[in-house]
């Protein structure tokens, strides 16, 4: 038997979260050293899977194993250039989250541990292949983000942790039918053996229907993304950066990993509703984000316009605006990760996300404003950096598909709303002279670089050779075409 | 002779619960009789699960399939974690001699029910399970509350009761037969359809489902905690088992029997959950949620043997956390702010807390999960959409107040809390039931096995 690469990725977090718990807060120092060599070690894993990754091998490192035979649930992991995308992605931004919140003084052991579980149920469900596996890690992420926001957040996070728990509680349960339905169809958890099985298209609408609340409440699409502003103002900047950053991808995940080859006739169906949805994501997300006056905010309704354009490009089921949309995942991943983190670490300094009470940042703080600026230019989609890769392909790939031009039209103009939005904020915050609150404030520590520049590492280099990262999505998504029936 | 050794485990546990009354007198020892009862009733658990399944025997009163025989394991061994934990703990100010005996009566009732398969045996074994559990509802007698509570519980039970066995005399007159295996012949005419709802009218009483709920959330309220722990739990298992075991008697009788249980899920579901809400008394909250639990239980029920299958599993994943939630309401007190600052004091068992308020709500990979995951794969085979839809709603509504508890536990604030002592038996009942929550759900699969459970 091969060495199981995956399970280890996935679970060698849990092993480090019940040894720092376990060396307690007494020792947290050692406690929080181990949590960023575990989180290291497991990101170094999956630096070495990536490298003996065959982009067009389709699904890789498979490790299956009957956990349940009486009701068929087996323990079956798998990745593909797409889940590779995303676990890249989680254990990524868990070892720099870890170092960003280095010197956390409330209870550390119990923060450490809780991003190392965090960090289990993320790479877990992007490598789950049978779908009870999947629902298992799709809900332990709740336990831990629910106790990093209800612990280390703002003064409403008891509201807000409950909050983010109960909706996505809610979307799950309906996913959870929706898996035994499909069970009950087809006799199988399996996710890869239920594509192409051909089920029945009425049937198909109403399971559709079910997984459509489990996903679009985690994305979130408009109306369902009110939990979303509240979780992450209430949250501390490592959970928010974990939670815009990879969990909300969790949703539009499972659209592409199970929504779209399983229920390919539903899908069909459901395209134009998505991509009116996802365009008013777009523009409501965009309009809503110029209207804040807090910088944290700003930065999450950006991310409901964001991940707009990732469900416009599903709805387009073109090999464009798939990739696009994982692009836009991986993209959103990065510069929101970096956006929150500098938002974090401007309010460390200041004590305050107001806008209008923060300014000057270029002048007094030239690396922090010079970073905000740049994290702003690739959210707003810049040419060039990564954030406009995934926009333009899932535009272009929506103008290639069925979907009525108004909807894209629509979505075209939350580009500009974007570019609006972000300028005036780095407007008002990076230039101008200094304010109150920003004079005398100590410019970013070699730590805080440290966490920033893999990202910005990231942006450039996915912004200017987008092959880096299509070369794994785009055989993916193809795949994910192809079980549709070459729609 | 050989018949009787079938029955080794109840005659052990009856064994004990006499044992137990004079345990305490000839050791000397305040607490004897637990610390001799817990280790007897594991050992009867083992037999029992040695024994294994068998076909009838007291010329068919009896039968041990395998529902009937993982049945009688969990309620042995449930007995057994809750003695453990009286072993160290005691029960509040009153001697615990006369309740470990007492509760040990009520397993041999419900280890009984669970193979029952005459309708005499039925009755006797019901009542045998049921009415040491009024004794201990009012174990504190001077308590008028809690007499009160009791005294409710004692009035309802019985009036219950008694419908039940008024069905029961129903379906004798029409089959000419006590035996589960006639029942089949209780046609669908109005005398047989008055005898299944009167029949069913009983169990649901037992099982505290809606509407005949009313006397749970008083009488546990003025019980002592550790006596809700019980009588909350270990008998309700029986009663899913008999319940199972009768709808699959009764089955071919016109769908009155589904409609009956369809109703009582969809209003146990909704009361349960929607009056859990608002309570600050754990006691009173755990009853409304086991009044919800008991919604799950009957929609299982109501989906053919598969679903009766998956309502006995469930009904265990259901009673194994709620018995330790009630025992640590029993040492920490059952107002909710009582439980505030516990992640500070008591963080091992805060954790603890964490898993079985989880497994309550479903989240994977509890047993709390499994039972739903089986649960609403029969009834969604059986074509229930829709009371499947309104109970995953109310599965995320019941997330709503367990996290009240938790809420309290982790990020409630309390400054006059006393420092519970240290209990190793408490603490090993604690780890017991929480490996349990845990095991069950991850390692569902050797268990299932074992027990032949399918689904």
């Amino acid at each position: 038997m091969d060495f199981p690469l995956l399970t280890v990725i996935v679970f060698l977090p849990l092993l480090g979260a019940a040894v720092v718990a376990l060396l307690g807060n007494a020792r947290a120092v050692a406690g929080r050293v181990v949590a960023a060599t575990v989180a290291v070690v497991d990101l170094a894993l999956v630096a070495w899977l990536a490298s003996r990754f065959d982009v067009d091998g389709g699904m890789q490192f498979v490790e299956k194993l009957t956990w349940v035979p009486q009701v068929g649930i087996t323990y079956h992991l798998a990745i593909d250039g797409m889940s590779l995308a995303m676990v890249a992605l989680s254990a990524l931004l868990t070892v720099l989250a870890i170092v960003a919140s280095w010197k956390t003084e409330k209870n550390p052991a119990l923060w450490f541990s809780m991003l190392l579980l965090l960090e289990v149920g993320m790479n877990g469900v992007f490598v789950a292949m049978d779908f009870v596996l999947f629902y298992v890690f799709w809900e332990l992420v709740l336990v831990p983000m629910y106790f990093l926001i209800a612990t280390w957040g703002g003064p409403r996070r008891q509201y807000a942790a409950v909050k983010f728990f109960l909706y996505t509680l809610f979307g799950s349960v309906f996913m959870l039918v929706g898996i035994i339905a499909l069970y009950l169809q087809t006799g199988t958890f399996n996710i890869l053996e239920m594509a192409g099985a051909g089920l029945d298209p009425k049937f198909q609408w109403w399971v559709f229907a079910a997984f459509f609340l489990g996903f679009a409440v985690k994305v979130p699409v408009f109306p369902l993304h009110t939990w979303l502003p509240d979780a992450h103002v209430e949250a501390p900047t490592a959970a928010s950066v974990l939670l815009a950053g990879v969990l909300l991808k969790m949703g539009s995940y499972g659209f592409l990993r199970i929504s779209l080859p399983i229920l390919p006739d539903a899908a069909a169906e459901w395209s134009t509703f998505i991509a009116a949805l996802a365009a008013i994501s777009i523009v409501y997300g965009a309009a809503v984000a110029f209207a804040q006056t807090d910088m944290k905010k700003l930065v999450a309704y950006s991310s409901v316009s964001h991940m707009g354009f990732v469900m416009l490009g599903i709805a387009s089921m073109t090999p464009e605006g798939l990739n696009g949309a994982v692009a836009v995942m991986f993209s959103h991943g990065v510069v929101t990760g970096m956006l929150f983190f500098l938002v974090g670490m401007v309010y460390d300094r200041t004590h305050t996300r107001m806008i209008a009470e923060v300014s000057g940042l270029s002048s007094q703080v030239p690396v922090a404003g010079g970073l905000l600026a740049f994290a702003s230019f690739a959210s707003l989609g810049l040419p060039g950096l990564s954030g406009f890769v995934g926009e333009f392909l899932s535009l272009v790939g929506a103008w290639a598909s069925d979907i009525p031009v108004g909807w894209v039209v629509l979505s075209a103009i939350g580009v500009l709303l974007a570019a609006a939005y972000m300028l005036w904020l780095v407007q008002r915050v990076v230039l101008g002279s200094p304010s109150a609150a920003v004079s005398g404030i100590a410019d970013l520590s070699a730590r805080e670089v440290a966490v920033l520049l893999p990202l910005v590492a990231l942006t450039l280099i996915v912004g200017l050779y987008w092959d880096s990262l299509l070369r794994f999505t785009d055989p993916a998504v193809r795949s994910i075409l192809a079980m549709m029936g070459g729609a | 002779m050989s018949e009787l050794l079938l029955l080794t485990p109840e005659l052990l546990v009856l064994f004990g619960a006499l044992l137990a009354l004079f345990a305490d007198k000839i050791t000397g020892h305040p607490r004897a009789a637990a610390h001799i009862a817990a280790p007897l009733s594991v050992v009867a658990a083992l037999v029992a699960a040695l024994i294994g399944t068998r076909g009838g025997i007291f010329a068919g009163m009896l039968a041990l399939d395998n529902v009937s025989v993982f049945a009688r394991v969990a309620i042995a061994l449930l007995l057994a974690f809750w003695l453990h934990w009286v072993s160290g703990r005691g029960t509040g100010g009153e001697r615990s001699a006369e309740a470990v005996a007492l509760a040990m009566l009520s397993a041999v009732g419900g280890m009984l029910m669970a193979s029952a398969r005459d309708l005499i045996v039925l009755f006797i074994s019901l009542e045998l399970s049921t009415m040491p559990a009024y004794v201990l509802m009012g174990y504190r007698r001077g308590d008028a509350r809690g007499l009160e509570g009791a005294l409710k519980y004692f009035l309802l039970s019985m009036l219950t009761s008694l419908i039940m066995l008024y069905g029961l005399s129903f379906a004798y007159g029409i089959s000419g037969s006590t035996a589960y295996a006639d029942l089949g012949a209780v046609d669908a005419g109005t005398l047989g359809q008055l005898a299944i709802a009167f029949v069913l009218v009983g169990l649901f009483a037992k099982l505290s489902a809606a509407p005949f709920h009313y006397w749970t959330p008083d009488a546990y309220a003025g019980a002592p905690a550790s006596s809700v722990a019980y009588v909350s739990t270990v008998p309700k298992i029986a009663g899913v088992v008999a319940l199972v075991q009768l709808v699959a008697a009764f089955a071919g009788n016109g769908g009155t029997i589904t409609v009956v249980l369809l109703v009582g899920s969809l209003l146990s579901m909704l009361v349960g959950n929607l009056a859990a809400y608002p309570q600050t008394d754990l006691r009173r909250l755990m009853a409304y949620s086991g009044v919800a639990h008991s919604g799950y239980i009957l929609l299982a029920a109501a989906a053919g043997s598969a679903g009766g299958t998956a309502a006995v599993f469930y009904a265990v994943a259901y009673a194994v956390p709620s018995m330790a939630i009630m025992l640590l309401g029993s040492e920490e007190g059952t107002a909710l702010d009582d439980l505030a600052g516990l992640a500070a004091r008591r963080p091992a068992i805060a954790w603890a807390s964490v898993v079985w308020l989880l497994s309550l709500i479903g989240i994977p990979p509890m047993v709390g999960f499994f039972g739903k995951l089986t649960m609403f794969t029969a009834a969604l085979d059986h074509g229930l959409v829709w009371i499947v839809a309104v109970a995953v709603t109310m599965s995320v509504v019941s997330a709503g107040y367990y996290f009240k508890v938790l809420r309290s536990v982790f990020f409630g604030e309390r400054l006059d809390a006393r420092r519970a002592t240290r209990s190793t038996p408490a603490v090993i009942a604690y780890a017991a039931l929480t490996v349990v929550t845990l095991a069950l759900g991850v390692l569902a699969s050797p268990v299932l096995e074992f027990f032949g459970l399918r689904f």
